[in-house]
């Protein structure tokens, strides 16, 4: 067992519980689909570290490595992604895409669970944080659907974030909004280069970028979230 | 944002340091999600392996 491979991840999960807490709280409090699908997806995130640090010290077991696959590796950023959507999109579209999400999120998870995995992968010989893939999956068909709910999550997130961004900083209000979601364009972002540079083989990039996405998600929605006097800046 | 939008003036700026940082941060991002939406096309068409 790798210990720093193993707590990062943990920290992750820690993080990204405690942060779907304070969203779930909020919704509670204001009610707004954007907050309930920003809580869904924070508490897929620390699912998906819960995943990779029980990883770290027993190796992969399939429903562990499925339960990562599917929420740590496919549905994160999409449903975090969707929240946006209706934070910023017209209820009817938000509506219509939010269908097409859970159809696509339920057929993934039938074709996660229902996959074929190699068993030689299942267990954890070697640990350096850069063998995290989906490669375990052997049945054709399921992760070509990855990217597809990558694209879409990153491309709301993360868009949404900047779009957010050019809004505010064109009428030059809500500063504290702006200062927001750059942390939270960026902590979005991370993960998706993490999983990237883990494909080439750097070890840990995966664990840490998970990590600082978590952190500066949950900075960004404490400073998106909490007004500040700008002319004390 | 509509109430948010009376509020705005046409002459407000942000304090000087975020009046820099902001649009660098902006175009930072705009180029970080260009970068992943090519290496997510990438994926898909096979050209790399992983997830």
């Amino acid at each position: 067992m790798n210990i720093v491979l193993t707590l990062l991840p943990f920290a992750s999960c820690i993080i990204s519980f405690v942060f779907a807490f304070l969203v779930f709280k909020r919704y509670l409090a204001r009610r707004g689909p954007h907050l309930l699908l920003w809580g869904i997806g924070m508490v897929m995130y620390g699912i998906g570290g819960f995943c990779e640090a029980f990883y770290g010290i027993f190796g992969w077991n399939p429903l562990v490595f499925r339960l990562w696959y599917l929420f740590g590796a496919m549905l994160v950023a999409a449903w975090l992604g969707q929240g946006t959507v209706y934070l910023l999109a017209k209820r009817k579209w938000a509506n219509i895409l939010m269908i097409i999400l859970g159809v696509a999120s339920v057929y993934g998870a039938i074709r996660v669970f229902g996959a074929q995995l190699d068993p030689t992968m299942m267990s954890s010989s070697l640990h350096t944080g850069s063998e995290l893939s989906g490669r375990a999956i052997t049945s054709g068909g399921v992760r070509i659907l990855t990217p597809f709910f990558n694209l879409y999550g990153t491309v709301t997130l993360v868009g949404g974030a900047a779009y957010s961004i050019w809004i505010f900083w064109r009428k030059r209000i809500l500063l504290h909004r702006v200062i927001g979601n750059i942390f939270i364009a960026i902590g979005a972002l991370l993960p998706a280069f993490g999983g990237t540079f883990s494909r080439f083989g750097i070890g840990g990039a995966l664990y840490i970028s998970e990590l600082l996405g978590a952190i500066l998600l949950f900075i960004g929605f404490i400073r998106a979230t909490t007004p500040m006097d700008e002319s004390r800046e | 944002m509509t109430d948010d939008n009376r509020r705005a003036s046409k002459g407000r700026r942000y304090p000087k340091l975020y009046e820099k940082l902001v649009p660098i941060a902006l175009v930072v991002i705009l180029v970080a999600i260009a970068v992943l939406l090519i290496v997510a096309v990438a994926v898909a068409l096979g050209l790399f392996t992983g997830n």
